[in-house]
């Protein structure tokens, strides 16, 4: 064998450096673009004042009567849910330490002692991709007292810093030994472990620099304690444990956020431990890398700076269907990890990457070109983001869209002085609303495309953390073969009184602050998927019905609009008839569902609609006509034409026979609309 | 969709169509048949069955038609009769299409011939009907019959086009000087053809310039939605508002044709099968190509699933034996057939406005997705009317309204913006998804008119930060580089430059381009791209020239300056050592400790890769480097050596890339590297390191661990030496190691 054969990577390797930014391909594609790969090992203190609920409690929030070690546990608890969905590929494992019982990985065989080798340290779940009975355990610990009084019990003695994080550092080293993201997350509330030996502290200290040098991060959650007038201080050991650089990942601007401020372990504000320590690993739970890095953006010629290119914005779907294997003996399913070869369809031998030939189908035949005819051919230069010029944004037409944006933000790596040439343009582009229109080749042998540089400003909430932050946004624009024409439209004009009546009904339903906030809308065909598929996994009772914020608030639509929306509804009827008799038209009555449907006369409705299509026979079948043919069983006597836009009018399938789409429309009626 | 189309080409092929006119590199037949090739392969490429090509030869040798016994129709050869061209068709008009040895030949006749040939044909069927005559005008012709042909093309509705070779035309600008006077009178004859017939009348040199602007192909609106557009219930309150819409889809990407895959048969020899194209043996094209010499290629999948028993611990499974499921972490959760539906979200289709937000607030990068037209049902005037009140209302609050809708049945729900469009024969509202809170990932950046130190201090003047030299600078320039009155149009008033409808899909027309050009001629390189397709690569050259001033002040303020590439490593040396916050010198703790400290210190295998990169700060010399490489060496041989499977690939391949990194950053010091990695590859693959590792040489493929390069770090090898070893041959490598 010369070589191996062309394989596609496996999704389940572990190479996540640096290749995709090199690798040439054919178009900026979302779908090609790998999440960072990152491990979290939660090392959570379990000493007895970790262990100590607040002294004063609310019954009404059993959130905020937790012990600190048990919130750090629920928060865990949490987070691994959370990422189970949104970032399926990442680790995560939990690490108790300063337990009076001991226990390392399952699989260390050599020594069979593994306990006795990091002592007091309790290693709860190995740093793995999570699986439903790690999940389950989780649950189990956190709900039940019985269990967690078991394994929630403080050492006597003290445990060592050094050790512990030497147990994490092995941890990191057999587990997750390729990922560009590796952090540790540490929850305490003791600020000066060691207290009176210098040298453990040392040690520890060595044991950290290990962890920095291996591509570890430690990101400290520290616990103060107010009822006891205790507050966390860093500086007396913790400076010396984190670095402020994060070492596997170079590319990350400087970070934004301070250190993590201690929580406090009693509730303050309303807010319990158990809510700060979710929301400081919130705010630390993204790894984040460049979809491209340094990209050249060519401001002018010879004037060059260069940036990073990440996506903020991108449509989660639910996961695809896997194949499962379902072995004979038992009833546990396994994944089975699928790869392809490339396979000459001739004799079905391997094909290597490079025998590979292009060709496209012409004319009955293929054309084909080598290799390096098609690079040439495809070649419009090097990656660059190039201005061509300027225009006021407002010559960008709403519709100028075709998929999201990515966003960019400068970068010193290649050309210092970056960050102030885009600043200047930034603040430039946003002051006078312009845009960039620039010339953009986001990587080797990418699609050449053009597209809008549109200035985006920061975006603060009320607690000052940022929610968007400022920068460019490339938009690749629509070229003129990506644009549809609209359709023929016969149109109308509402007369002024009409448009006044429907501004009164715009005005009275403004979203809150007039804006569409995005974080109040949970994708509720997602959320339900999650749900189902965790309650498999977990064997949990499939939940009843889903929660769906997406819907409108019809009662308060209702309310604030409804005496509004029938004022229009006469004014509407009134101005139609205007209409009507102006443009000579005989009158004619209501067409269906053109305006007001009310529930008190959808009959009558129904059968004015009947006449109109009677008058005038283009408009395909009315909802009456059909339920009358449905239950006279007369379905037969519409045309296939008839059937098919009436139902893709309902939005059901409109494929198959004549019999497929009666069958269609009769199962519409028995489970859709009940016949009254 | 696309109806039924018929054209005839009649190209004139006579002696003088083969000179050179007016300094042109290529006969005028050439010339011609650039724009005659050009529509026939368009033809060819839609792969239409309906859409019929035939092609007349005027003024050919011999001579080959309907009425070929009479002596009006002599030298006129019908090369192609009216049906679909295909690659053998257009192979063979290659050949038909020369310079003739003749001048005899009549345009007209030619003509007459063509609309026979379509009437022949088309009858009275639905059909575009065209003739397209090329022609240098320098023949005879007899414009006796011209009222009946002008009758006949009327009354079936042919359109005539007729392009000369160097034919006046004052619209376009051209005139050829010193004329022969049949060629003007015939000019004339056929301009006034073509205005009686409503015909259209070109000069040649006009519509070879306009081969360069690629054509739009339309597409017929589909709608997406058919329903109401509601606020509020109906269902459950009598004050819902319920308008009858259509939504279409405005802007989507039209992608370039899909190439396949092939590889050279092997049952060929390679230099058979380099002929770009090939014949199809008998009527059928074989269902993968395979005829000519290039064999399909597909994509197998197998599957694996662990299994401790097994050798390496996967085993093969097939695909029969596998169900459908969902991956939850690493846990497989079965989903029996009957149970498919249970992830479903069931929806019913609707369209429910959600509220409204002001316009000037809108964010542009939120739009998510390809936009739509919503307009009301058509033929409903009371919807029209409707609608329209909900656009004008929009517009005069400056507000969009945002709605949940659902496409289809159990499709799943979408929240799109509706942003009202009001022209004079136009009113509807666009639509664009917008993201759910699960689409927003909330990355944080540090702003970029302030900068915010760690003791919490707030500055505006920093290196980072422009100062108002800058500021002034960029706003001038940014000023002078306007685009929008830079461009022109139709009137040639001042116009946007670089409008949207003027730009072309650079990847989809640049294929199309070389494909038909490959067709036709194969043995010759692809030709450089239309002009119009790299148009907007640069500024445009008039604006930059007055922007310059401008861009130079602010070149100069910018002060931007090229990293060079050597800077871009981290440095050695123990100054540089990384320190905890707290600046805690732990290099002298480590120096304390007796185990790390010296310079001969053994690296622990189970703490490796930190200990090596500390055993580092210490190494200066070559020999120290090496010293080190050869200690992480042997560990990782070790861990391959001892792996089960691919237990320990991943550790190994972590080391090896940490001692890759740490020696290009290291000047001197590609050779410890490329030393290990050739005697990686040489033991590894001759089974020196515990059996069969070829998965562990995959990975340092996949992961791009080959050599250094020179590019990467002095001493480094060539690129092409750099992929060679990566992708020779083990025993090759094994023998070059030694």
């Amino acid at each position: 064998m010369t070589s191996l054969p062309y394989r596609d990577k496996p999704s389940d390797s572990n190479h996540g450096r640096g290749d995709e930014d090199d690798e040439e391909e054919e178009e900026v594609d979302a779908t090609s673009y790998k999440h960072d790969k990152d491990a979290v090992l939660f090392a959570i203190d379990v000493s007895e004042s970790m262990l100590t609920k607040p002294a004063e409690t609310d019954e009404k929030k059993p959130d905020a009567s937790l012990s600190p070690t048990v919130a750090a546990l629920k928060c865990a608890y949490a987070l691994m849910q959370q990422r189970i969905i949104s970032n399926p590929n990442d680790m995560m494992g939990i690490l108790l330490f300063g337990t009076e019982k001991s226990r390392f990985q399952d699989g260390d065989a050599e020594t069979g002692r593994g306990g006795l080798q990091y002592p007091h340290c309790y290693l709860l779940t190995d740093l793995d991709v999570p699986a439903a009975a790690d999940v389950k355990q989780l649950r189990t610990l956190v709900e039940d007292e019985e269990e967690a009084a078991n394994l929630l019990v403080a050492s006597k003695e003290e445990v060592s810093m050094a050790n512990m994080l030497f147990c994490a550092n092995q941890i990191f080293t057999t587990k997750a030994p390729n990922f560009s993201s590796r952090r540790l997350f540490l929850v305490t509330d003791n600020d000066y472990p060691h207290t009176s030996s210098r040298d453990a502290r040392n040690s520890a200290a060595v044991r950290a620099k290990d962890l920095y040098d291996l591509g570890v991060t430690i990101e400290l959650f520290p616990i103060s304690h107010p009822d006891r007038g205790y507050t966390f201080d860093r500086s007396k050991f913790y400076n010396d444990i984190v670095y402020s650089a994060t070492p596997s990942d170079p590319d990350a601007p400087a970070p934004l956020a301070a250190d993590i401020k201690p929580a406090s372990s009693t509730a303050r504000d309303g807010i319990s431990l158990l809510q700060s320590l979710l929301s400081s690993v919130a705010s630390r739970s993204a790894p984040r890398r460049a979809l491209i890095s340094n990209l050249p953006f060519e401001i002018g010629p010879g004037l060059k700076i260069s940036v990073k290119c990440f996506i903020l914005l991108k449509r989660q779907e639910p996961k695809r269907t896997t194949y499962v294997y379902l072995p004979p003996d038992s009833d546990k399913a396994q994944i089975a990890v699928g790869s392809s070869t490339l396979v000459a369809d001739d004799t079905a031998r391997s094909v290597e990457k490079t025998e590979v030939r292009t060709a496209y189908k012409f004319g009955g035949e293929t054309i084909s070109f080598t290799e390096e005819e098609i690079a040439k051919i495809k070649n419009f230069g090097d990656p660059v983001l190039r201005v061509i010029g300027f225009k006021p944004l407002s010559m960008l037409p709403v519709w100028a869209n075709l998929q999201p944006a990515t966003y960019c933000y400068p970068s010193e790596d290649e050309f210092v002085g970056s960050t102030r040439v885009f600043s200047a343009l930034h603040q430039k582009l946003l002051k006078d609303q312009k845009m960039g229109l620039a010339w953009f080749i986001a990587r080797k042998n990418a699609r050449p495309t053009l597209a809008a540089i549109i200035p985006g400003a920061e975006s603060r909430n009320e607690e000052g953390e940022q929610e968007v932050p400022p920068g460019l946004w490339i938009k690749p624009l629509p070229f003129a073969d990506d644009i549809r024409q609209a359709p023929e439209t016969n149109l109308v004009p509402a007369p002024d009184t009409l448009t006044d009546a429907m501004r009164v009904i715009v005005q009275q339903l403004q979203l809150p602050k007039a804006i569409y906030d995005p974080r109040k809308y949970p994708n509720p065909s997602l959320q339900w998927f999650y749900r189902i598929l965790q309650a498999l996994a977990l064997e949990e009772d499939l939940p009843e019905k889903a929660e769906d914020k997406t819907l409108p608030r019809w009662k308060q639509i209702h309310k604030r609009a409804g005496p509004y929306v029938v004022e229009w509804g006469s004014v509407l009827d009134e101005q139609y008839l205007v209409w009507q008799r102006d443009n000579d038209k005989q009158i004619k009555p209501q067409v269906n569902g053109a305006a007001k449907r009310t529930k008190a006369e959808p009959a009558s409705a129904g059968a004015k609609a009947k006449k109109v299509k009677k008058e005038d026979d283009e408009d395909g079948v009315t909802d009456a006509e059909m339920r009358d043919a449905y239950t006279k069983d007369a379905l037969i006597q519409f045309k296939v034409v008839d059937l098919k836009g009436w139902l893709q009018g309902k939005g059901q399938k409109t494929m198959g026979k004549k019999k497929d789409l009666m069958d269609a429309v009769i199962a519409f009626f028995e489970t859709k609309m009940d016949v009254t | 969709m696309a109806g039924k189309e018929a054209t005839v080409y009649i190209v004139d092929c006579g002696s003088t169509m083969g000179e050179k006119s007016h300094g042109r590199s290529q006969t005028n037949l050439d010339w011609a048949l650039e724009y005659v090739w050009d529509k026939i392969t368009t033809t060819v490429a839609t792969g239409r069955k309906m859409a019929f090509a035939g092609v007349v030869g005027l003024r050919t040798d011999g001579t080959e038609n309907l009425l070929d016994n009479e002596d009006d129709y002599a030298h006129i050869t019908v090369f192609q009769e009216l049906g679909q061209v295909l690659m053998p068709q257009l192979r063979k008009l290659r050949q038909d299409l020369v310079v003739s040895g003749t001048d005899g030949g009549d345009a007209i006749s030619a003509l007459v011939i063509a609309i026979q040939m379509i009437v022949a044909t088309c009858k009275k069927l639905q059909f575009q009907r065209r003739i397209v005559l090329v022609t240098d005008g320098r023949s005879a012709m007899q414009a006796d019959d011209l009222g009946d042909i002008t009758s006949k093309l009327k009354e079936d509705s042919i359109e005539l086009v007729v392009l000369g070779v160097d034919f006046d035309d004052a619209e376009y600008g051209f005139k050829e000087e010193g004329k022969d006077a049949t060629k003007a009178e015939n000019e004339a004859i056929l301009r006034q053809l073509c205005d009686d017939c409503s015909g259209v009348y070109g000069t040649l040199v006009q519509a070879v310039d306009e081969l360069g602007v690629p054509r739009v192909k339309p597409t017929k609106p589909v709608p997406s939605y058919r329903g109401m557009l509601t606020l509020g219930n109906p269902e459950e309150y009598d004050t819902a508002l319920a308008i009858d819409v259509e939504r279409y889809p405005r802007t989507m990407k039209a992608n370039p044709a899909s190439a396949s895959k092939f590889v050279i048969r092997s049952d060929m020899a390679a230099g058979e099968a380099t002929q770009s194209t090939h014949t199809i043996d008998g009527e059928e094209a074989a269902p993968n190509g395979t005829n000519d010499g290039l064999a399909a290629v597909k994509t197998a999948r197998t599957y694996q699933v662990d299994d401790e028993n097994a050798p390496g611990g996967k085993r093969d499974v097939d695909r029969d034996e596998l169900s459908k499921g969902y991956e939850y972490g690493r846990t497989a959760v079965h989903i029996s057939e009957s149970d498919q539906n249970v992830t479903l979200y069931e929806t019913s289709p609707s369209f429910d406005i959600l509220g409204f937000v002001n316009k000037n607030q809108y964010e542009r990068y939120l739009d998510m997705s390809r936009s739509n037209v919503i307009v009301a049902q058509r033929t409903n005037d009371k919807a029209s009317m409707a609608l329209s009140s909900l656009i004008h209302a929009l517009y005069e609050l400056e507000s969009y309204a945002v709605a949940r809708l659902v496409m289809k049945q159990n499709k799943e729900p979408r929240i799109v913006l509706l942003a009202p469009n009001i022209e004079p024969d136009l009113e509807c509202l666009y639509d664009l998804e917008l993201p759910f809170a699960e689409d927003m990932r909330s990355y944080r950046f540090p702003p970029l008119d302030r900068v915010v130190t760690v003791s919490g201090k707030v500055l505006t003047v920093h290196r980072n930060l422009p100062n108002d030299d800058l500021q002034d600078a960029m706003s001038e320039y940014v000023d002078s580089m306007d685009l929008s009155t830079f461009g022109q149009d139709d009137a040639g008033q001042p116009a946007e430059y670089g409008a949207m409808d003027e730009t072309y899909s650079i990847m989809l027309h640049r294929i199309n381009q070389v494909v038909k050009h490959r067709a036709v001629y194969p043995d010759t390189d692809p030709p450089p791209p239309y002009e119009v397709l790299t148009r907007y690569s640069q500024q445009p050259s008039e604006l930059a020239n007055t922007a310059h001033p401008s861009l130079s002040r602010l070149i100069q303020a910018a002060d931007v300056k090229k990293v060079p590439p050597k800077a871009r490593g981290r440095r050695y040396g123990r100054k540089d050592a990384p320190k905890p916050l707290s600046e805690l010198d732990v290099g002298a703790l480590l120096a304390q400790d007796s185990k790390r400290s010296s310079k001969q210190a053994c690296i622990d295998p189970k703490n490796a890769i930190p200990e090596f990169k500390q055993l580092l700060q210490h190494a200066e010399e070559l020999p120290q480097l090496r010293a080190a490489c050869a200690q992480l060496k042997a560990i990782i041989f070790d861990w391959i050596r001892h792996s089960v499977g691919d237990s320990g690939y991943g550790r190994a391949v972590e080391a090896i890339r940490v001692m890759r990194e740490e020696m290009a950053e290291v000047s001197v010091a590609a050779a410890p590297y490329n030393e290990f990695m050739r005697e990686l590859k040489g033991t590894m693959l001759d089974g020196g390191l515990g059996g069969e590792r070829r998965e562990m040489w995959y990975r340092v493929r996949v992961n791009r661990l080959g050599l250094l390069l020179a590019g990467e770090c002095d001493g480094g090898v060539s690129e092409e030496e750099g992929r060679a070893f990566l992708s020779a041959a083990p025993v090759a490598a094994a023998a070059a190691a030694q």
